[in-house]
């Protein structure tokens, strides 16, 4: 059985001493081995005493000062994806972009910034139809000492002005590429020829960047789920190693054009376990690269290096709106881009303020009440506690509620998976998987196990 | 080797502090100002009389803080300019007796806590200042009466003070918790998790315990720590758990240095029955390098020339021997990665060092 303490510590126990524990009969023996691996402190063990305190610590998040902005400069699009998160409009729209207020309103915002660092997400619709508005945020971030920029582009144009932007080195590329031509072609362009041209700029700024500058996450359809060596080898022919399995998000235009998203969770769920399993191999064959998916990876440096990710997607707490926010195309305020696609999806309002005006930190706090794991009834009895987070906008828009017993919830059960695979393979003695785990773990060498067993 | 300690004459009294000085730039109150350079020596002249210091040019000691002894007639270059090396040395009485020490404890104490702190005062700005011993913290008050002074009367200024851990008792942690602490991190070595090892390898029963319990009072008060671990013989092997150990109940520190011996003191002596072969098997090393990288704790390696390092471990070897004691060898000429390598240890057995290497 597995024991697993508030600071995260753990290790697999016979049955027979988790008996003696419950019964509180553990053996003078037992009690060394379990303060040992920090299960247990005994009287008269200060140090022990604070390293359980610091370690709790560790994992308890911290969400800082406003660092971090989302911002959708417009919601126009050159592409119509069959599962649109945003809700885009048609290129030719008008009235879906910054307007003037919009931006001097973004611009005081940036001003007002207080931190050393700022990371900036430029979020669309295409945000590359108004590299003007792009070029006026960056510049205005001038004073601060710490900066980076991220493009999310569909890479179909790239004309001389966005490859100006691209070009600078706190810039980073962010793209869509679902698979191989014919999957991204069904999904987003809908054609080989507008499909051609993003193969075609998206090998341009590799060779021109390099792949560090550039990143892709795959959008996969449940309901489709694509051949894996065929979605592995479509990146790994790009010198992508990394990859983000994002299922299709059942929000915005989605929601009304893949109804039946909720009842293929559980089959992303074993697509993605698959997934993971399907890189080891592949990483044990060739080792010259290494492949990973990178929430699984997020998820087991939590389980071992809490703190090593600055990730909003998994902390706990978790708290919208506090170190990061969105800002729309109309200068509406959200706490995260589900929360923006949910609103405009018609679900619920979730908008926290505008940027003219500023937001409302009341209702926000007395959200953010409830935005930990660590006192809800199901979490506490629950072993991936200490690793795992909470998500509040997600149980919005899954059941418009947020206080469902968290084991009826998609975020546990996804997470529960999650965890079990990760467990599972901590304690694989494969060498292939402990080769993998290394890697993501970012380890020197190779250790021989990452789990105690006690006996 | 840079020597550290010269020959010098002066008619002062007793032993004072002063701040060598070409004379460009200005001279201050503090400082000696040249006069006279010859082929033997320099000479200087500030309030505390004539200097003469023999074996050194201007140039070299310029904007050095010396510590002038009158009486043994020589000048100890405390802190010498542009190094980042420069060591208090506080006392040479120690309560434990490493099997390895590089410096070992004498009986006596010479207090020269004012003139150190006088030095402090006049080090350039933005200085890292180390202080070492003996056993600094056997004199805690005036230590940490000496680092909270300069520390508020500089705030560019930053310490380094190796302890073994003994004295910090539950009283420390308010005091160690001002904010001019968090200029300072404490060195403090531990060699191994099992107390009987521990305790046999510092020479005194119940190290290890005692140890816990000032761990417990410098986490509690934040204090920032530089774990150290020496590598010799009898914990090489213990290693493993020894990092088992750190990621579950030191989680609190900064760094964890594991260093290769230093062929000086007790170590010279016992070399033979001490020294570790890491190029021969470094399969202890890396299991407790990775151990303590799997729980986050980052490692680092202290003394290992680089090339002996096998190459997923080789960035974690630091260039760590202090300049004045550190030389290469000489097949050491066409290596690469010469500046970012350690080196040897001036001392350290020649044809050990010759054949141990594979320029990179
Ligand atoms: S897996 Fe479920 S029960 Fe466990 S901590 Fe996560 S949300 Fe809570
Ligand atoms: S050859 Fe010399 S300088 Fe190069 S890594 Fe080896 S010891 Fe260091």
């Amino acid at each position: 059985m597995l024991l697993v303490g508030d600071a995260g510590d753990f290790a697999l126990a016979e049955r027979s001493m988790v008996e003696r524990l419950c019964a509180d009969a553990l053996t003078d023996e037992d009690r060394d081995v379990l303060s040992r691996e920090g299960l247990l402190i005994d009287d008269g063990d200060p140090l022990g005493r604070v390293a359980y305190a610091y370690g709790v610590a560790e994992r308890i998040g911290h969400a800082g000062a406003l660092d971090y902005l989302i911002l959708v400069p417009t919601l126009r699009c050159n592409l119509s994806c069959s599962y649109c998160q945003v809700s885009r409009v048609a290129e030719r729209s008008t009235g879906f972009d910054w307007n003037e207020a919009t931006l001097a309103a973004v611009l005081r915002l940036i001003d007002g910034l207080e931190t050393e660092r700022v990371k900036i997400e430029f979020q669309g619709g295409e945000p590359t139809l108004r590299p003007d508005l792009i070029r006026a945020v960056i510049d205005r971030c001038e004073r601060i000492p710490i900066r980076q920029f991220v493009i999310c582009t569909n890479l179909q144009r790239i004309d001389d002005d966005v490859l100006a932007l691209f070009d600078r080195p706190d810039v980073f590329i962010s793209t869509s590429l679902d698979g191989d031509a014919a999957t991204h072609a069904r999904q987003r362009t809908g054609d080989g020829a507008t499909t051609d041209a993003f193969l075609a700029n998206l090998r341009f700024v590799l060779d021109r960047y390099g792949p560090t500058k550039v990143s892709a996450l795959p959008t996969v359809d449940p309901a489709r789920l694509p051949d894996m060596d065929g979605l592995i080898d479509s990146y790994a022919a790009h010198g992508i190693d990394g990859v983000f399995l994002r299922p299709i998000n059942y929000q915005g235009f989605a929601r009304k054009r893949h109804a039946e998203v909720r009842e293929l969770d559980a089959a992303w769920r074993y697509y993605h376990s698959a997934f993971v399993r399907r890189l080891i191999e592949r990483n044990w064959e060739d080792r010259s690269r290494v492949l990973e998916e990178t929430y699984f990876s997020i998820c087991l440096r939590r389980v071992f290096q809490p703190g090593a990710d600055r990730h909003v997607d998994l902390r706990d707490p978790n708290p919208v709106g506090v170190d990061y926010v969105v800002v729309d195309h109309d200068g509406r305020v959200y706490p995260t881009d589900e929360a923006r696609m949910l609103t405009r999806s018609g679900v619920i309002d979730l908008a926290i303020g505008d940027v003219f005006d500023g937001w409302e930190a009341e209702a926000r706090d007395r959200l953010n009440a409830h935005a930990t794991n660590r006192f809800d009834p199901t979490c506490m009895g629950c072993a991936y506690q200490p690793f795992c987070g909470r998500d509040l906008v997600d149980d919005l828009s899954r059941y418009g509620r947020i206080d469902l017993p968290r084991h009826e919830t998609e975020f546990c059960r996804r997470h529960l998976a999650m965890f079990d695979l990760v467990f599972e393979l901590i304690y694989s003695a494969d060498p292939a998987v402990r080769y993998s785990l290394a890697r993501w773990l970012r380890l020197p060498g190779t250790p021989t196990k990452f789990g105690v067993r006690l006996s | 080797m840079i020597r550290l300690t010269l020959p010098a004459a002066s008619d002062a009294e007793a032993p004072y502090v002063a701040r060598l000085n070409t004379g460009r730039g200005g001279v201050d109150e503090a400082d000696a100002a040249l006069v006279d350079e010859d082929a033997e020596g320099v000479t200087y002249l500030g309030r505390h009389g004539v200097l003469a210091i023999d074996g050194a040019s201007a140039t070299e000691l310029d904007r050095d803080v010396v510590i002038v002894d009158p009486v043994g007639g020589r000048a100890e270059r405390i802190l010498r300019r542009g190094s980042g090396h420069n060591t208090l040395l506080v006392t040479e009485r120690c309560d434990q007796l490493c099997l390895m020490c590089s410096q070992p404890p004498k009986k006596t104490h010479v207090d020269r806590f004012a003139l150190f702190e006088q030095a402090c005062l006049l080090a350039e700005s933005d200085s890292l200042i180390g202080v070492s011993g003996g056993e600094p913290t056997l004199y805690k008050d005036d230590l940490l009466g000496m680092l909270e002074r300069v520390l508020a009367e500089r705030p560019d200024l930053e310490f380094h003070v190796l302890t073994n851990g003994q004295f910090f008792d539950d009283d420390d942690v308010a005091r160690l918790r001002d904010e001019r602490y968090t200029r300072v991190s404490w060195g403090i070595p531990i060699y191994a998790a099992d107390a009987a090892l521990h305790d046999r390898i510092v020479g005194k029963d119940g190290a290890l315990s005692r140890l816990e319990k000032s761990m417990a009072v410098l986490a509690r008060a934040g204090a920032r720590i530089e774990l150290r671990t020496v590598l010799v013989a009898d914990n090489a092997d213990a290693l493993p758990r020894l990092a088992r150990y750190v990621a579950k109940r030191l989680r609190f520190i900064e760094v964890w240095s594991i260093m290769q011996l230093e062929n000086i003191g007790f170590a010279r002596a016992r070399w033979a029955s001490l020294f570790v072969e890491h190029a021969r098997d470094f399969g202890p090393i890396g299991d407790a390098i990775d151990y303590a990288a799997l729980h986050g704790i980052r490692a680092q390696l202290f003394n290992f020339p680089r090339c002996t390092v096998p190459e997923p471990w080789r960035d974690l070897a630091r260039a760590s021997i202090s300049d004045w004691k550190r030389r290469y060898a000489d097949a050491c000429a066409p290596c690469r990665e010469r500046d970012a390598c350690s080196g040897f240890f001036e001392w350290h057995p020649i044809q050990q060092a010759e054949d141990g290497v594979t320029p990179l």
